[in-house]
């Protein structure tokens, strides 16, 4: 459990948060979602106390990090991949790191094995690809058996593979109990791994709640039809409480009714459906929504980090 | 590297042995030091400096190039722990160098972060790594200390002057010699630790050893001559050389001041400060 009172930091005269405040709960993946520099990772880093609030609290199952007996078995932390000296071994890093907590050789292979970095453990970390140096970050924070896990953007650097067993990963540490608050960038794999989101921007809460609350409530769901005959249907459905847009000549997205209510009255009129389909909202549009005025550095009007492809995500 | 079902081991001993303590965090600096490659390469120069030094200086000495003419050996007063300390002042540049690379190098790599978010509170890193690195370079230094002593000591009494080492006359100063080394090594490490980089931290402990003497030495005035007295560099030598300003107990105090005022301030800021 992580809970976080009227958080802030600020850099001189920029607030890099702002006032948040919030509970990761036990049990659950909570997501941090937000754009570069809306602060996700500076909360990170106050939680375990690498960064000193300006202003507000932040405790770990209760009490600061810092107060902690046992700091590696309170909570594990990926921050970033370059958190090591690259003249050492991953070995000799994870041994150096388990030292202070009594924690030996026995556990180091086994967090070596679990994260695949058998082949690698003995070789300078200074030589590692990006993916190899996250499942070593990932090593060093499953060290000492947390019961909370933070991680900010795992997944970058990992292939495709390293990505599902990230997923894996913290959905089964999270059915075991434990708290795990993760970052990333990758909307479709948050909407995949996460079951409540946080998302921030400029430094404050915009929205805390579960993946799919956030979606119905951030997204409008509609119906598409495709037919021949798609004035006629357009003119059937009107009504107040109704949005027909017409996509092309034959194609109608509608808002407001159920694809069933669609279909019903184009079959009573006798007209020919091509498609009906429901659209759901994803977690990238409700994102996109949510976060539409909060983004620091905006691109032009093409996103490159939105990728078609994530648009039919739905958990 | 495969991915697989995520297989997460968690031994039930882990959960209830798992704690900070001194002791780990001593063994954690220890496990830190000796598993870099420029701590074995410092070393090992320290130790060949050391020893090269030694058989140089007393070589060209007994060879009598080295020294004016109508002087006799004997005439020079600590000929027998000359090439100790020849050594020293060349070992002490490198001892610097290492000693602020522990510090500075945790900061530039981002390992610093991976060491305060095991020790969260931070300070017990700072005491640790200074100990660990004090009785290391201590350990070594007089190694190469008593290398150089005993490889010299036949050559000067194959030209008649004869030295004992268990006399006090030779190991005080060979110890008080390897405390100096230790001592520069810590007070440059905690030069690093103000400073957390490697260029700052090296310029300013070798400035305070090598340029900071000459700046002073260059104002004609007492009171400047003074303040070279107080540097560190010529106060360590008073720890294991006959001084004409200082008793080895009190130029060891002094040498204690500096470190204390560098770790004092270290700390304060490495508590204060964002890692």
């Amino acid at each position: 459990m992580i809970e976080a009172r009227s958080l802030t930091k600020t850099y001189g005269a920029k607030t890099a948060v702002d006032q948040v405040s919030f509970t990761v709960r036990p049990g659950l993946v909570t997501g941090f979602l937000g754009p570069n520099g809306a602060g996700k990772s500076t909360t990170m880093r106050m939680i375990v106390g690498l960064d000193r609030p300006t202003a507000g609290s932040v405790t770990v199952n209760g009490k600061a990090y810092r107060e902690s007996h046992a700091p590696l078995h309170e909570v594990g932390v990926l921050l970033d991949a370059k958190a090591i000296h690259s003249g050492r071994s991953a070995y000799s890093h994870l041994l150096a790191l388990g030292a202070t907590h009594g924690i030996g050789a026995t556990r180091v292979r086994e967090v070596i094995e679990m994260t695949g970095l058998e082949s690698v453990a003995k070789k300078r970390v200074g030589g590692f690809s990006l993916g190899m140096g996250q499942r070593l970050g990932i090593a060093a924070a499953m060290l000492g058996d947390p019961g909370t896990l933070i991680l900010d953007e795992p997944v970058n650097g990992l292939d495709p593979e390293g990505v599902v067993w990230v997923r894996e990963l913290v959905r089964y540490l999270a059915a075991e109990g434990r708290t795990v608050l993760l970052s990333s960038h990758l909307m479709s794999e948050m909407a995949l791994t996460a079951d409540h989101i946080i998302v921030l921007g400029k430094g404050r809460v915009l929205a805390d709640a579960p993946v799919a609350e956030m979606v119905s409530a951030s997204t409008v769901s509609s119906v598409r039809a495709v037919s021949p005959q798609a004035a006629e249907i357009a003119r059937l459905l009107v009504s107040p409480d109704v949005t027909i847009t017409s996509v092309d000549a034959q194609t109608l997205e509608i808002v407001g009714l159920t694809s069933a209510a669609v279909g019903e009255a184009a079959a009573s009129a006798g007209i020919v459906l091509h498609e009906l389909t429901p659209l759901k909202g994803s977690l990238e549009d409700a994102y996109m929504n949510l976060t539409a005025d909060a983004v620091e550095y905006r691109t032009g009007a093409f996103d490159p980090s939105t990728t078609p492809m994530n648009q039919e995500a739905s958990r | 590297m495969t991915a697989t079902t995520p297989a997460v081991h968690h031994s039930a001993q882990h959960a209830s042995n798992v704690r900070l303590s001194t002791v780990g965090i001593l063994r954690s600096e220890w496990i830190k030091l000796r598993s870099l490659r420029s701590t074995v390469w410092a070393y090992a120069v320290i130790l060949v400096l050391q020893i090269a030094i030694g058989l140089l200086v007393i070589s060209v000495t007994v060879g009598r190039d080295g020294l004016p003419s109508g002087t006799s050996l004997t005439d020079i007063p600590g000929l027998g722990i000359l090439g100790v300390t020849a050594g020293v002042l060349f070992a002490q540049l490198v001892v610097s160098v290492l000693g602020v690379l522990v510090i500075s190098g945790e900061y530039s790599t981002g390992q610093i972060r991976s060491s305060f978010a095991a020790v969260p509170k931070r300070l017990p890193v700072l005491w640790a790594k200074a100990v660990v690195f004090f009785v290391v370079t201590y350990v070594v230094s007089f190694i190469g200390i008593l290398i150089s002593y005993l490889v010299t000591a036949p050559i000067l009494a194959g030209a008649g002057v004869s030295s004992n080492l268990f006399s006090s006359e030779v190991i005080v100063p060979l110890l008080g010699a390897a405390l100096y080394l230790a001592l520069i090594g810590v007070l440059a490490m905690g030069i690093g630790a103000i400073l957390r980089s490697t260029a700052g931290g090296i310029a300013a402990a070798l400035g305070l050893l090598l340029v900071v003497p000459v700046i002073f030495q260059l104002i004609p005035a007492d009171w400047s001559a003074s303040i070279v007295d107080w540097l560190p560099g010529s106060v360590g030598r008073a720890i294991y050389d006959a001084s004409a300003v200082f008793d080895w107990w009190q130029a060891l105090l002094i040498m204690l001041g500096w470190i204390v005022i560098a770790f004092g301030t270290a700390a304060v800021l490495m508590r204060r400060r964002d890692a």
